[in-house]
Formats: C-alpha cells, structure tokens, sequence
C-alpha cells in the first residue's frame, strides 16, 4: 500500500509559523513528522511514497490552485491512499487538510483519511466529519497520540483493502 | 518496551491531565503570571544586577526612588496567597461548570473569613490583616480555600437551591439571587471552619495549614530529587507526544510557585535567598530553547550535520530556538516518538538538572533571585538577570555545550540515515514537479 500524505510546513519540516508562505511543494519520501507514519504503515504493509506540503497562509491565498495539484499529482503517482495530517489543534492546518481531502475524494477515485484533534476545530469538523473519515488524533501535546497512529494505520488498510470502514468509522473517526 | 511505557504512563498522564483540581490549579496561576512577569520587571528595575546602579540613580532620582518600584512589586507579591485564592477559585469554578465570577468572589470572602483581622503591636491590638497571611505563606491555605468554598458553591447550585425570581426579572438580578443561597451555605461554612480552628491549638486556618502541610510539602519539593524527577517526567512525557511540563506542573506547579514567592520576598527585602529549586532555575538552568533542552541540538544540526534536510531544518530553526520556541523540531525533525532523540533528549535536561542542582548547593553561582523573566528571554541573559551574576550565565553557556556533546552521537545517527535518502534521492530525482500538472 503506497501513501501520499499532505502536511503543513511546521510538520513536513520545513519551519514554524513563520514559514506560512511555504508555497507547494512535494518530495518522494517521509518528511518530518511523516517518518513516524512510515513506521506505523509499515507495520500494515504500508509505506509512505511522496509527501505534499503547503504552507497555511500560502494555501489560504491559493485554495483551488493547491486542492487541484495536489489532487491531480496523488492520481498521476498512482497513490493507493492519501493522508491529510496529523493536523493536531492546529485550526487553518486543519481546515486546510479537511478541504484538500474533500476535493481529492470528490475528483478523483483514490480514498482519503485525515487525522485531526477536535480541540480548536469544531466548525472544520461539524463541516467535513459525515464526508469525510476523520481519524481522531489529540491536541498537540495530548495523550493518545501512538493509538491515533495506530488507528490511523488500520484506516489505510481497510480502505485500500476494501473493509469495513462503516465500523471503523463508528469506532475511531468523528460522526455527527 | 515503548509500548510497555506507554502503557504505564497514559493512563497516569491522562488522569494527572484531565483532573479537574490540578487544572485548576494550574489554571489558576497562569492568571496572576502575567501579573508577576510585569511586577518582577519593576523589581529588576529597581535592583538591577549592576554595580553602583542604586546610588546613580539615587544621584539623579533623590533618595527612596526604589519606594516607586517596590510599591508597584509589593501590589503583587506580598498577595500572592490571597491573588493565588480568587485566581484558582476563578478556574475552578469555570472548569466545574459554574459562574466564574461568582466562585472567584466567594472564594474571596472565605479567605477573607479565615484571615486573622488584628496586629499586635507592642502590647496593643490593632484592627489590620498582616501580609503574612495574605502573601506567598497562605498560598496553600488559598488553594485548600478556593478548592472547598466553590465544591461547596456547586453543591447547592447543582440541587438548585436557589431562590428563583419571576419571569421579566433583568438577568443580573435573577443571577445574584441565584447566588444567594449557595454563597450563604459557603458563608456558614466558613465561619465554623473559623471557630472550630480558633478552639484549636493552631488558632488559625492558616498555622494549621502552614505548619502541617505547605511547610513540609516545601521541604519535600525543594530537592534535588524532586526536580530531577520533574524534568525527567516531562522530559519522557514529550517523548511520547504528550507535553510533559503540563502534566508534572500540574503536581509541582503549587510548590515551585511557593519558592518562588518566598526568594522574590527576600530578594525585595534584601535577605538572604532562601531557596534554590525555584521556578527560575527550572526554567534557566535546566533546559534551553525549551523542553529537552533542544538548543543544543539545533546547534548540532545547524552547525555539524551534513544532510541538507536536518541542517535546513536547523538553519530555520535556531532562532525561534534562542527564544525558547521548538515546535518546529519537535514536530519537524521529528522529536515525538522518534526513538533515537529521545535518549538524549531525557538525559540532557536531567543532567543539566543535576549540574546546576550541585553548583548551586556549592554556592557558585548564586541563587535565584525569583524574578519570572519572560519566557522568551534568551539564555546567557536570562542567566545573569536571575541570578544577578555572570557566573549565571557561564553556566548555562557549560550546559549548552554539554548539551551539544550529548546530543551530537545521536543526531549523527539521524544525519547518516537522512544523508543516506537525500543520496539516493539525487540519483533518483526525487523531487516532485507540480508544474507537471
């Protein structure tokens, strides 16, 4: 199972918030904190083929422009399944995972997981939990973070395995 | 064996974290923090750590200008029991579910009912509160307060005994009625607690409080055990992705809190510093550029290693870094559940711990003055305004360097590995193209 996973540019690496301008960008590898997905999709049979990044205010200025290339790329590269965060309690990272996810499930036919904190992001989830499956994950900083992986791990299998997502859904995604 | 740690230490950390009490607690503080950062820079101001500063300006401010300064610290730090009771009974109230104000205010009045009201002086007694119960020494009993008046508070409020009045009634007038019978019940309350302690051989709340507990409980924390387990505990914690000074402070947080008021008095009064594990030396002599005292590690990364990812990295990183801020690294290196870093990332900030516990105790460098600096206060200053000696600041220079030493086998490791994937990305062009589509 190969992944492209998206990330900001404080979790790819790439700098703190005052790095937000990061435009797009993308390497075949695990950057930053996609290492420690790697580890946990390994243990699925999984590794990560590319990771997307974005800065938040960059992405703020070019929505479309990002959704669309990053979109366009997963399908070109054949990923069998894209992974937007961990975006922990960070809000614009949040939103801005919730929404490429959105439009990659919406265009194209590869199947998509996020993971997120609900801490700070209440109106993201109210908008995108029932489209999309939204791995529960804590808040920078809060505890669960190795079983959130872990879920996160099962998630891509069962999706790209074709299992049952309506219970992992149920038991580790949010839901209205 | 990860999973093994993680399995002893979520749960514990998770109870420590959502307890009610110690978030209160924690809560609580960081209210008047704010308040103690400002106030110890007019402190600084008036004792600043350079030779001959007091009688120059003296020579152009006239004598007793430092009056100008103290009158604003003392506004803080001779009510810090008093603050510290209103302050928790606020977040706690909040974090339970009810009118903050109000639990604010009634915590207030029930310190205010245990607080002696008379001052001998000489043979006569006068109408007065003494600072002494008011100040860092009635933090305990402000705590213990502010925890009982507002469970009490919510005890009533939750049966709703309360006095409800008549539909078209303003809001504020409804809510202080509302309030009436639980604030009566804390009241009550607090006015037995008061006779029962004045039939007491301690007299007072407070000397129960202060001898039985805060006492003790300050000779215990003021350790160089108990501080080694504190930097120890929140180091591992953040290995795990949990922020460990959340959790430890939760537990700690009193008792630093505490010492630190104590060393902030004395240091006002111009007495001997009591105290050497005070807020201060957590925060200056034991980690730099925040948890696991990654500014040695960035200085690694930035300066030694070859792969252009970690040295990328550490270039944008060092900065933010000098002021304290490492979320890039944290997340970005990554630190979280990266099994490598996490050795020296524990073992830095207990050393450090150690080193500065011992040369402390040795006397050479002296203790801290107990003025909160800004956090973002870059080491090397923040060590010689603490302390009020360069030697302050040489020992933070020593640790950082330590810390480089340390850090530097391990971050070779990730620099190999990373080096590794950037040489086979080059041969195999692994960069993505998004003009392509």
């Amino acid at each position: 199972m190969k992944a492209i996973i998206i990330l900001d540019q404080i979790q790819s690496g790439l700098g703190g918030k005052e790095r937000a301008d990061t435009p797009l960008g993308g390497k075949k590898l695990a950057m930053g904190s996609a290492e420690t997905i790697d580890k946990a999709l390994a243990k699925v049979d999984g590794s990560i083929m590319a990771t997307f990044y974005c800065g938040t205010a960059y992405y703020a200025d070019n929505p479309t422009l990002v959704q669309d290339k990053f979109a366009k790329m997963a399908t070109k590269m054949g990923a069998d399944v894209v992974i937007a965060g961990p975006t922990y309690d960070y809000p614009e990272f949040s939103r801005m995972a919730m929404a490429i996810a959105a439009h990659i499930q919406d265009t194209t036919d590869i199947p998509v997981l996020v993971a997120s904190a609900s801490e700070k992001n209440a109106d993201a989830l109210s908008e995108f939990q029932d489209r999309l499956a939204i791995v529960k994950m804590p808040k920078k900083g809060g505890t669960g973070l190795s079983d959130g992986i872990a879920n996160l791990a099962t998630g891509c299998q069962i999706v790209t395995q074709g299992g049952d997502l309506a219970t992992f859904k149920s038991e580790f995604c949010y839901h209205s | 064996m990860q999973k093994k740690f993680e399995q002893i230490l979520m749960p514990v950390a998770t109870k420590l974290g959502n307890n009610v009490v110690l978030r209160s607690l924690r809560d609580g503080f960081l209210i008047i923090t704010p308040l103690i950062i400002v106030t110890s820079i007019f402190l600084l101001l008036a004792n600043f750590p350079i030779p001959g500063w007091e009688s120059f300006w003296t020579g152009i401010l006239g004598e007793g200008w430092t009056s100008w300064f103290s009158a604003v610290s003392n506004s803080v730090f001779s009510f810090t029991g008093i603050l510290s009771c209103m302050a928790i009974g606020y977040a706690y109230g909040k974090n339970r579910g009810l009118e903050a104000i109000h639990s604010a205010v009634v915590a207030l009045i029930s310190f205010l009912i245990l607080t002696p009201t008379t001052v001998e002086v000489g043979k006569q007694t006068t109408s007065a509160v003494g600072l002494t119960y008011v100040g860092p020494n009635g933090i305990f009993l402000g705590i213990f307060i502010a925890i009982f008046s507002v469970e009490i508070y919510r005890f009533a409020v939750k049966r709703h005994w309360t006095i409800k009045m008549p539909d078209g009634v303003p809001p504020a007038v409804s809510q202080s009625f509302d309030a009436l019978i639980p604030s009566a019940m804390v009241i009550v309350a607090f006015f037995l607690v008061r006779i029962a302690f004045t039939l007491s051989p301690f007299d007072t709340a407070y000397n129960f409080i202060y001898s039985m507990l805060q006492a003790p409980l300050k000779h215990v924390g003021n350790s160089l055990p108990s501080v080694l387990l504190y930097n120890f505990l929140a180091s591992l914690l953040w290995c795990f992705g949990i922020n460990g000074p959340t959790i430890t402070n939760s537990v700690w947080s009193p008792i630093f809190f505490v010492l630190t008021q104590d060393n902030l008095k004395a240091f006002q009064n111009h007495l001997p510093l009591p105290h050497i594990y005070t807020q201060p030396f957590i925060d200056i002599f034991t980690t730099y550029g925040g948890g696991g005292s990654t500014l040695s590690l960035l200085i690694v990364m930035f300066a030694i290693c070859k792969s252009k990812r970690i040295r990328e990295l550490g270039k944008l990183a060092i900065l933010p870094g000098i002021f304290g801020i490492n979320e890039p690294i944290i997340f970005g290196l990554p630190v979280v559940l990266n099994p490598i870093i996490a050795i020296p990332f524990i073992v830095v900030p207990v050393l450090n711990t150690l080193i500065s516990g011992i040369v402390f105790t040795i006397g050479w460098v002296p203790y801290t003055n107990g003025v909160l600096l800004p956090w973002t206060t870059p080491p090397i200053i923040s060590g010689w305004l603490a302390t009020g000696s360069w030697t302050g600041s040489v020992l933070q220079l020593f640790e950082i360097v330590l810390g480089i030493i340390i850090y530097y086998p391990f971050v070779k490791m990730l620099d190999k590995q990373y080096l590794g994937d950037e040489q086979a990305a080059a041969e195999a062009d692994l960069e993505i193209d998004f003009s392509e589509v």
